[in-house]
């Protein structure tokens, strides 16, 4: 799918902005810093998921001094044109797709796809393990409900379990409470990892080939799912989650918090068989970042059947001239891609050739060339 | 910032402080009850006076009752051998609309849960062991109905720990009950599916 028009009234910066040429392939919006490429990113995001990357206050979105803010989209679909309208009120939002008024945001959203790739998505290697979790938690949300759920079930279970840890070092409970939260610990933990296994294999397989291509076929990456327990071949998951459990009992007593299970784990990442969290290069953590975050568009296309479009906010400068090229090159031979950047030095080839390059000054746009 | 004479704050205040009624439900209902006849309001008065002096809890069952023991616990009808654990009282009734259990019943009220300062001494179930021990009473199966979120579930595990070396059957309803809910709010052919699904711990 890919976005064949963007009209804005009065969101952030912009008055009135109309897009009625965007590309099929690569979109760059060129522009000194606080011009507004990013609202034009959030904007995009926003018909897709009802919601902004950067506030949890949609009137936020509204330019200052208006009262509403409005965003059209015209989506091409395989099969479909869909035209979605997102209207931010002081008070509340309101959507349409194909003019009917859509009562639930849910029965908005999805109607577009996006992946967004943002700034701050480059830490994922460099950062805590937390952001690696994360990662793993959202993007398999994103296609099994099933999985939330246990998540949630395993997270509430476990807050159980520390509060009742932290009673018992204080000798304020007794210690054989503990059984009736282990074991339900356990059940939800295993299939938390278990789900997140499957999902890094198939993570792997795209975010490996994507890789490949921005590095320029230099770099092989890998993953490894790290688990607090270990899994002995052909062992019951659940069984070794419980056994590892007891055995670090009195550990857990004295700390007042549970030491093993998927709130713990972590997702390593390698190139070329070393591990990349320690002995990767800025340039390398971020290319693998990127491609973790990538192989998401493989991921959506194989639950939806069509890729997302792909919104990539200040990254390029992130990263050397060839692997630039690279990305641009790969991506927008499949993915409808809008691409921000401050500068443009590398490309001005590929820009010429083969992208809408779109100047952004203060809330103004024009396409070049 | 409106303000109201003491006798209406009072009011949406009382109203504010009951569960699920917001400070918007609370200033409509203390309106509401202002605009309604005299007659009407003592009755709904009387009405709260009442419940709160004539109910207390069954010394049998630990159910809201008027007379002690209540009527299921008094009912000659009913079966002697079974008791259905739940945690509420509006759980019983829940259970009742079902007519599928004929037993009786004992209710925690609450459920086991560390966060809200709540172990096994702070619900119901010294009362229900003592009440195994009555040698007149020849309970078989014990039915854990405890709701069917992680609390419900720990607590159904606790008690089924804590009878086994009883010798009494312990089961669980499950099938059917909607994911992570509350038991008062699934419908009468849910929870007959569950009490007929229900399985031994
Ligand atoms: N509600 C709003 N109304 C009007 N202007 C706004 C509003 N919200 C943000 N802005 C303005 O938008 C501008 C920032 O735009 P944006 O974040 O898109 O910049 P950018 O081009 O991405 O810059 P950078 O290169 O620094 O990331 C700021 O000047 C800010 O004052
Ligand atoms: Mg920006
Ligand atoms: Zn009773």
């Amino acid at each position: 799918m890919w976005l064949k028009a963007l009209e804005l009234r009065d969101f952030r910066n912009y008055e009135s902005l109309q897009l009625f040429d965007l590309s099929p392939r690569v979109n760059i919006f060129v522009g000194q810093n606080a011009q507004g490429k990013t609202n034009v990113v959030e904007s995009v995001l926003m018909l897709a998921v009802a919601k902004s990357h950067r506030t949890s206050r949609d009137a936020e979105v509204i330019r200052f001094e208006a009262e509403t803010a409005l965003v059209q989209g015209m989506v091409e679909r395989e099969d479909r044109t869909l035209k979605l309208d997102l209207h931010m009120l002081a008070k509340g939002k309101k959507s349409r797709v194909n003019g009917v008024e859509k009562r639930k945001m849910s029965d908005f959203v999805g109607h577009l796809n996006v992946v967004l790739f943002a700034p701050e998505d480059l830490q994922l290697i460099k950062g805590g393990p937390q952001l690696r979790r994360r990662f793993l938690d959202v993007e398999i949300g994103q296609v099994s409900p099933q999985y939330l759920y246990n998540l949630s079930q395993y997270q509430k279970v476990l807050l159980q379990r520390n509060t009742l840890l932290k009673e018992i070092s204080k000798k304020e409970k007794k210690e054989d409470l503990l059984a009736i939260w282990d074991e339900q610990l356990c059940v939800y933990g295993a299939k938390v990892v278990q789900k997140r296994y499957e999902f890094v294999e198939k993570l792997e397989h795209f975010a490996r080939d994507i890789h490949s291509r921005i590095s320029g076929g230099k770099e092989l990456l890998s993953f490894r799912y790290v688990n607090s327990f270990d899994l002995l071949e052909g062992a019951d998951v659940t069984e070794r989650f419980f056994e590892t459990l007891q055995s670090k009992r009195r550990q857990d007593i004295l700390r007042g918090t549970t030491s093993v299970g998927p709130h713990r784990d972590d997702l390593e990442v390698r190139i070329d068989d070393r591990e990349v969290h320690t002995y990767g290069s800025q340039g390398q953590q971020r290319t693998a970042s990127l491609s973790m975050k990538l192989a998401e568009i493989e991921l959506i296309r194989a639950e939806v059947g069509e890729y997302p479009v792909l919104l990539l906010d200040d990254v390029l400068s992130e990263l050397d001239s060839e692997r630039q090229l690279h990305l641009v090159e790969s991506m927008g031979e499949r993915v409808q891609t809008l691409i921000t950047t401050t500068t443009t030095y590398g490309l001005e080839q590929f820009m010429q050739e083969q992208a809408h390059v779109y100047r952004v000054e203060h809330g103004v746009i024009c396409r070049e060339g | 910032m409106l303000f109201y004479p003491e006798a209406i704050s009072n009011l949406v205040d009382g109203f504010n402080r009951l569960p699920g009624i917001g400070p918007k439900t609370a200033q409509r209902l203390a309106f509401h009850v202002i605009s309604m006849k005299e007659g009407d309001v003592m009755e709904l008065a009387k009405a709260l006076v009442n419940a709160k002096r004539h109910l207390h809890h069954c010394s049998v069952c630990c159910n809201i009752t008027d007379i002690d023991p209540c009527r299921i616990c008094n009912d000659q009808s009913r079966r002697r051998d079974m008791i259905c654990v739940v945690q509420e009282a509006k759980d019983v009734v829940a259970m009742e609309r079902t007519r599928e259990f004929n037993g009786l019943y004992h209710v925690l009220q609450g459920a086991i849960s560390p966060i809200e300062g709540i172990g096994p001494d702070q619900i119901r179930i010294a009362e229900l062991l003592r009440r195994l021990q009555d040698p007149e009473l020849e309970v078989e199966e014990i039915i854990m109905a405890t709701n069917p979120n992680i609390e419900g579930e720990a607590t159904a595990m606790y008690l089924s720990r804590l009878l086994k070396p009883v010798g009494i059957k312990i089961t669980r309803i499950a099938a059917g009950l909607p994911v992570g809910g509350d038991l008062e709010y699934a419908d009468e052919v849910t929870l007959s599916k569950a009490l007929e699904g229900r399985r031994e711990l």
